[in-house]
């Protein structure tokens, strides 16, 4: 189980590189004024058939994990997550149209992992996947920052 | 997170990539598959990368691969030399990262104490 929504960030994108993807989409909005917390990551990988996605969904966790079997935990983990914290949890994927992966939460939930060390899970993925295009777009109530780290560009501004 | 912290990333990130690429001396590969991160393989990625970048150190590449089937030695890092000798450390804290980079990959002395035998051909 991990103790911050950064890591579960990382794991998933982590199954988007494994798809060879060449750019991740991070997501993160946050409002208090909805009391809402959702998580995206959306690759431009290889994408899932719907067997594949209905097999990766209904993964049981278990702490059996070999090789090439395990695909999908991370995935049963962070629906696992969503759940726990009054949320909802959505795979959308096709072959040859990348994944995108979407978990919701209570933000005031009291068993809400923290969001916790969201630089150096996208420092970790850009630094070691130099050709990959990793963004990040975090929006709350009140701003909005882009960041790619292909064009290390970086946009922030105040939000209405 | 804010835009100074996001600023900080940016300038970061700019500076582990240019120092990632091209020719290596060694690749460095940290396993991030989902026991790997649960065993805490991020903060020895970033120790490593913090600790190569503190020292200089451009001779080397730093990658990650997805589970490696080697669940309870997590986090499991991997020395792979320009000459093709691999060494594998199991059980890395970011203490032992720090010494991996130290000895191992500016000296050129494998750790021994937490090197582990001669790790099959994985991916």
């Amino acid at each position: 189980m991990f103790e911050e929504l950064s890591l579960h960030i990382l794991d998933i994108a982590m199954n988007a590189l494994a798809a060879n993807a060449s750019r991740i989409e991070i997501s993160v909005l946050e409002s208090r004024k909805r009391d809402r917390l959702v998580l995206r990551v959306r690759d431009n990988g290889r994408g899932m058939d719907a067997a594949t996605l209905e097999k990766v969904l209904n993964k049981r966790i278990t702490s059996k994990t070999t090789r090439k079997k395990n695909i999908g935990l991370g995935l049963a983990l962070l629906r696992q997550t969503a759940e726990m914290c009054d949320g909802h949890f959505q795979v959308r994927s096709a072959p040859g149209k990348g994944t995108s992966v979407t978990a919701s939460m209570r933000l005031s939930h009291i068993d809400r992992p923290a969001l916790g060390d969201l630089n150096s899970t996208i420092l970790a993925l850009s630094a070691a996947n130099p050709k990959v295009d990793v963004r990040l777009h975090y929006k709350t109530d009140k701003e909005q920052f882009r960041f790619s780290s292909q064009e290390l560009s970086l946009k922030g501004e105040a939000r209405k | 997170m804010n835009l100074e912290q996001l600023k900080q990333l940016k300038e970061k990130a700019q500076k582990q990539i240019a120092l990632r690429e091209s020719g290596k001396k060694y690749r460095v590969v940290v396993s991030m598959g989902t026991s790997g991160i649960a065993a805490g393989a991020r903060e020895v990625m970033k120790t490593m990368l913090d600790e190569l970048e503190k020292r200089g150190i451009e001779s080397v590449e730093v990658a990650v691969t997805g589970e490696i089937g080697m669940v309870d030695a997590e986090p499991v890092v991997r020395v792979e030399e320009a000459g093709g000798e691999k060494t594998t450390y199991a059980k890395v804290n970011p203490e032992i990262a720090r010494q991996i980079v130290v000895e191992h990959l500016e000296k050129g002395k494998k750790v021994e104490s937490v090197a582990v035998g001669k790790a099959k051909e994985q991916e």
